[in-house]
């Protein structure tokens, strides 16, 4: 029961979708009313034609060319408007699905960071393209079909009453019987098409599982008890099929050819019993045979569509599901116009927790003027990556503050932090699409010529010319042909061409080539000029010319100062400088 | 020419019966007896156009008896309901059958996966073997059930259908009405094409779109920080829109064929009446004849548009069965040999590798070492130096060519591999889990081990104290569908499941890599003191794994260049030593600077 309620809400809102298209689909129902009546008529013609001309024997000339014109105007035009009704109906469809999809996409790529990092890639995939098509599927194919069978059932209807009013009555019986067939298919095949798709869904999840850990299961020798487990929901499967297959065989065609098999019985029954008392003109039989035929398709259209149906309604729901999921990135929320122009970058007592738990920031305080270079060091999670996260506002920070310029982050606009605040990540992602393209990343307010600037600047411009196509290489297999400096330097290019005020570097933690750390350096050098840089150091060899470096440790800040009274401490720092300079430790 | 082609096309689609020809005898009474119910229900269903023209023409006539129409109605009552029964069967023999022929593909692809050693699987993408288990199955079941009904149904009714209407009412009438159809088999056929085209056109936007999706998600730390999302968002609706635009154009033609059939069926029906009406005028026919008439020509309708989705289901089918065959060819690289030994008399391992390559580049060199009961080596070096291909060999995913390994005295390569198995068991760096319960992955070797034996192998492993915190303590449920478990867990669970197993020698690939020192170091002495008898490899990163090993091999470049025990290999400069004391300055400053020594 619940589940009905559920499924109903979906379909709501899944028709809330068509209600934009309001004028689309009145003008679409107006071909389809069209093309039905026109193919209706046919049979209602040939009935006039064999009582009219056949029976008597008469021909009368101008008379048989007149029907027959109509007839084949008639003919024509439920041709060209069956046609007609088809495309507009599944043109409406792919718009909605496009919508839908613009919808999801959109609500996705406006999630917070914290929503990516928890859901799985391929899941957030398979939700905005497998299951918006499902949901294609759905319009396309079960709804016009639902539509198109329910207009072809009243109008066959109507012309029965024209021929036969009492007989048409008695074909009203035929209603609740439908009825009563696909309530009762329907409640079984729910419950087997269900029990087949689980069962196939555990299979197919046995079988990836199984060529996952083959090895393991090779190695422990269960080879044979695993064979035996998959058999068994093989087997189940073959089960759950069978079921569904007897109902098919049951309940589907045969039970409707049947149903047809009876009605023509029963119409044949009137008219034979009608014909021993007055004269009954056999064109309204042969019409109404046809008639009949016609009432039974629809039915059967409406029946087949059925598992699809359940299966494209459990998609869309998925899709919902996501788009009420409300996780919006932190952005502006506060009032206010704010803007970068110095670029000064101040923290103040900043505690912040991924889980609301464990505070992996605490009462983190700092000033990095406008130039100055602050570099954070310290072992992996000891929070240098979470204060980069709550300055480029990827995370809502708990408690503290956090300024630019004097200004609180959440009071600029998304435009001016991204614009102002320019990030160097790690791992630079290459999209696929040209080296350009990758330097200007969709933006159109940066020319070739800028890119190409930015890339002299940062020295990637001599590898760049290199390749084929210089400029205009298209990356591959997202940048894995290039080495990790390179791709470093591609990034480098890309911040640098939107001439940020602040700038945040992560360092690659991989080891680059001797030959492009070099170049690595000296981009590094010319891009801190004139911009206050927070850099997140792996090698303390990069950072030694640093204004202020702050040594982290589980979320604090335990040591502050320069390189050199650092190393005078003889702390942490100091540890870690001979760490990775190689000197031993006295032993 | 062209006609040419299209024959022997069609000889070949129609191979994939002669291929399937194994299955339809073992099931042959099962098709036996659904095609004579098909063709039973074929000619059935010419009774009920005749027995209605003549009620037509005895209404027309005023001549019907109550009798006679009784007699009539019984008849059509008689064979709707015969038919409903023989529908019901033969669907039930010939679907069921191709029911049963997906479950045998199916296992029989599972138990050849299971055949199939580790370099198959490195070669292979999941995804494609998935597939052939999936789609490819699916398609060729398909051929068994709708393809076999799709042939019998349409070549026996097509058939029945025209000799009815040419015999029993007129073969003027009948050439007459069917003239259209030829067209219609033409159009819908060139339709197939165009579709096919088409749609193959919008998948590859559709696939587009996928990895357009894909890499927006992976990248979307460089769109947000960038401020580039909204900008990301209008590419998307471009392509989106794309999507759309293309499959318009497959609907544009998906559409057709509703019209075209309808249009030309109308073009016969119109046919058939007025040439009909014609043949009455002359006295040749009556209405009721024309009226069977138009029901024999509603019955074939469907033959002819069936032969083209005949050729479709066949095609696929056909394209199915090869890729199945030939996955199913894939032979194992490494094989028993038929005079294998299956018992040893102790599991002593003597490795003496002269000289190993994977390809071109030497791998390994002058590699000899003994692996003596009860005892622990420890394997040492950088990445890539090739530690993991000395485990490799240990357990025969690859054969030496040049040296050999030997247990207990024998060749591996003259031992069973299931022997083998039985006595070397690796802990692997990744530590696959299944999706089933932790009791049940720590038993995965031994299913009817009791609690406390899985309990007891927990506890050695130092992973008892975290499961019995999970909710739902040894119940709960791992893997892809499961909680969510750290590296060292799923380490030290996996550390359990190789315990459980007994085996003589036990190694373990950098298995402890995500574990914390300490608790390293309590597994390690727990194996010594746990199972005394056991002989131990231990490769590993960090050196404090092999600090208590009887010998430590220190590989470089595939060669031993240090071995020893642990003090004497402090004594001597070189990468033992180097590391040691890198390591120790690691451990402080991960300690936060105080050094706790």
């Amino acid at each position: 029961m619940k589940h009905d309620v559920q499924e109903w809400q979906v379909i709501k809102r899944l028709l809330s979708y068509a209600t934009r298209y309001g004028k689309s689909l009145s003008i679409a129902f107006v071909f389809l009313l069209i093309a039905t009546g026109a193919k209706l008529a046919g049979p209602f013609l040939i009935k006039v034609f064999i009582d009219e001309f056949v029976t008597p024997g008469v021909y009368p000339t101008n008379w048989v060319i007149a029907l027959f014109a109509v007839y084949m105007v008639l003919h024509v035009s439920a041709i060209v408007f069956d046609y007609l009704q088809s495309i507009s109906f599944q043109k409406i469809a792919l718009k909605i699905v496009q919508n839908i999809r613009m919808d999801i996409f959109r609500h996705v790529m406006g999630m917070r960071l914290a929503y990516f990092d928890r859901t799985p890639a391929g899941v957030l995939v398979s939700r905005i393209t497998n299951d918006t098509e499902a949901v294609k599927e759905l319009y396309v194919g079960v709804m016009s079909t639902f539509v198109q069978s329910a207009v072809q059932l009243i109008g066959t209807y109507i012309f029965l009453y024209i021929l036969e009013p009492p007989l048409a009555t008695m074909g009203l019986v035929l209603l609740p019987l439908f009825w009563l067939i696909i309530w009762a298919y329907r409640r079984f095949s729910t419950k087997y098409f269900a029990q087949v798709r689980d069962l196939l869904s555990q299979l197919n999840a046995q079988l990836n599982e199984s060529i996952n850990g083959m090895g393991i299961i090779q190695q422990f020798r269960q080879e044979e008890r695993l064979i035996r487990q998959f058999e068994e929901t093989n087997e189940a499967h073959q089960e759950a099929r069978y079921r569904n297959l007897k109902l098919d065989s049951m309940l589907l065609r045969p039970i409707i050819e049947l149903l047809l098999a009876f009605s023509i019985i029963g119409l044949l029954g009137y008219y034979g019993v009608l014909s021993m008392s007055e004269q009954v003109q056999v064109g309204v039989v042969y019409a109404f045979i046809s008639y009949i035929e016609r009432i039974f398709r629809p039915v059967l259209d409406i029946m087949q569509r059925l598992s699809e149906f359940q299966q494209a309604v459990v998609s869309a729901d998925r899709v919902f599901k996501i788009l009420d999921t409300d996780e919006p990135a932190p952005g502006k929320q506060m009032p206010g116009e704010a803007e970068i122009t110095e670029g000064e970058v101040r923290f103040e007592n900043v505690t912040f927790s991924y889980d609301g738990e464990v505070d992996v920031l605490k009462q983190i305080s700092f000033v990095a003027k406008p130039g100055e270079t602050v570099a954070l060091v310290g072992h992996t999670g000891s929070g240098k990556s979470s204060i980069i996260n709550l300055l480029t506002r990827f995370y809502p920070y708990g408690s503290g503050r956090i300024t630019i310029d004097g200004q609180p982050l959440e009071q600029f606009e998304e435009q001016e932090l991204r614009q102002r605040v320019g990030l160097v990540l790690q791992d630079p992602f290459l999209f696929t699409g040209t080296i350009e393209e990758n330097l200007k990343l969709f933006n159109p307010n940066i020319d070739s010529e800028r890119a190409r600037e930015a890339a002299e600047f940062v020295q990637a411009h001599t590898f760049i010319e290199k390749l084929d196509a210089g400029y205009g290489h298209v990356v591959g297999e997202r940048g894995a042909t290039f080495s990790s400096g390179e791709r470093q330097l591609l990034a480098f290019a890309r911040t640098v061409a939107r001439n940020p005020k602040v700038l945040i570097l992560d360092e690659a933690t991989s080891s680059i080539d001797t030959e492009t750390e070099e170049r690595v350096q000296t981009a590094l050098d010319r891009m801190r000029r004139g911009r206050t840089t927070i850099a997140i150091a792996h090698r303390l060899s990069t950072i030694q010319d640093a204004d202020l470096i702050l040594v982290l440790h589980r979320g604090e800040i335990v040591e502050r100062g320069n390189h050199q009274q650092l190393l005078k401490q003889n702390g942490l720092y100091k540890k870690m400088y001979e760490l990775q300079s190689g000197q031993r430790l006295m032993s | 020419m062209n006609n040419l082609h299209i024959k022997t096309k069609g000889a070949f689609h129609i191979r994939v019966f002669k291929q399937l020809s194994w299955f339809l005898r073992l099931e042959w009474k099962t098709y036996a007896l659904g095609i004579v119910l098909l063709i039973f229900v074929a000619g059935l269903e010419l009774i009920p156009p005749r027995i209605i023209g003549r009620i037509v023409d005895e209404i027309n006539r005023g001549s019907l008896s109550s009798n006679t129409l009784w007699m009539l109605l019984g008849g059509l009552a008689a064979v709707g309901i015969g038919n409903y029964v023989a529908r019901f069967f033969w669907r039930y023999f010939i679907f069921g059958a191709s029911i049963r022929l997906g479950r045998m593909l199916r296992s029989q692809l599972y138990r050849h996966f299971t055949d199939l050693d580790q370099r198959f699987y490195k070669k292979s993408r999941v995804g494609d073997l998935m597939a052939h288990a999936t789609n490819d199955v699916q398609a060729v079941s398909m051929t068994a059930g709708a393809g076999i009904l799709t042939l019998v149904d349409s070549v026996t009714l097509g058939t029945f259908v025209i000799i009815t209407m040419i015999t029993t009412i007129s073969w003027k009438l009948t050439l007459v009405a069917l003239l259209p159809l030829p067209i219609m088999v033409a159009l819908t056929t060139r339709y197939g094409k165009m579709l096919h085209s088409r749609f193959g056109v919008a998948q590859a936007a559709f696939s587009e779109l996928n990895d357009k999706v894909q890499e927006s998600v992976s990248g979307v730390r460089v769109l947000k920080s960038t401020g580039e999302v909204d900008r990301d968002v209008d590419s998307f609706e471009n392509l989106s829109s794309e999507v759309m635009a293309k499959n318009v154009r497959v609907a544009k033609i998906d559409a057709l064929y509703d019209p075209t059939i309808f249009g030309i069926v109308g073009l016969s029906y119109i046919l058939s009446v007025g040439y009909g009406a014609v043949l009455i005028e002359q006295g040749e026919l009556t209405i009721g004849q024309i009226v069977s008439f138009t029901a024999y020509l509603a019955l074939l309708t469907w033959p002819m548009l069936a032969f083209g989705w005949l050729f479709n289901i066949v095609e696929r089918g056909r394209a199915s069965y090869d890729r199945i065959e030939r996955m199913l060819a894939v032979k194992p690289e490494i094989q028993d040999d038929r005079m294998a030994a299956t018992t040893l008399a102790h599991s002593e391992v003597e490795v003496d590798v002269r000289h190993f390559a994977y390809d071109e580049t030497v791998v390994l060199r002058d590699v000899h070492f003994r692996i003596e009961r009860g005892k622990t080596i420890g394997i040492v070096g950088r990445t890539g130096a090739g530690k993991t291909t000395i485990v490799r060999l240990l357990t025969r995913e690859y054969d030496v060519k040049d040296g050999k390994i030997k247990i207990g005295g024998i060749n591996i390569r003259q031992v069973k591999k299931s022997l083998l198995m039985d006595k070397i068991a690796v802990v692997p760096q990744d530590h696959f889990l299944f999706s089933d319960s932790i009791a049940n992955n720590i038993a995965f070797g031994r299913p009817d081990a009791s609690m406390e034996e899985i309990i007891e192998a927990a506890k050695v492993a130092e992973v008892h104290e975290d499961i019995i915190r999970l909710p739902e303590g040894y119940a709960t449920l791992v893997g892809e569908r499961g909680v969510t478990l750290s590296g060292g867990q799923k380490q030290r669970i996996s550390i359990a499941r190789a315990l459980m197993t007994e085996a003589d020698v036990l190694i373990l690939d950098d298995a402890l890599s995500a574990v914390d020192a300490k608790t390293e170091e309590s597994i390690i002495e727990h194996f010594r003191v746990g199972n005394p008898e056991q002989a131990r490899v231990i490769v590993a990163h960090r050196l404090s794994a092999v600090e208590h090993a009887d010998e430590i091999l220190v590989i470089e470049d595939g060669k031993i260049v240090q071995r020893g025990r642990h003090d004497a290999l402090l004594q001597e400069t070189g990468w033992y030593r180097e590391t040691y004391d890198r390591q120790q300055l690691e451990a402080i400053v991960e300690g936060g600077g105080h050094d706790e020594a």
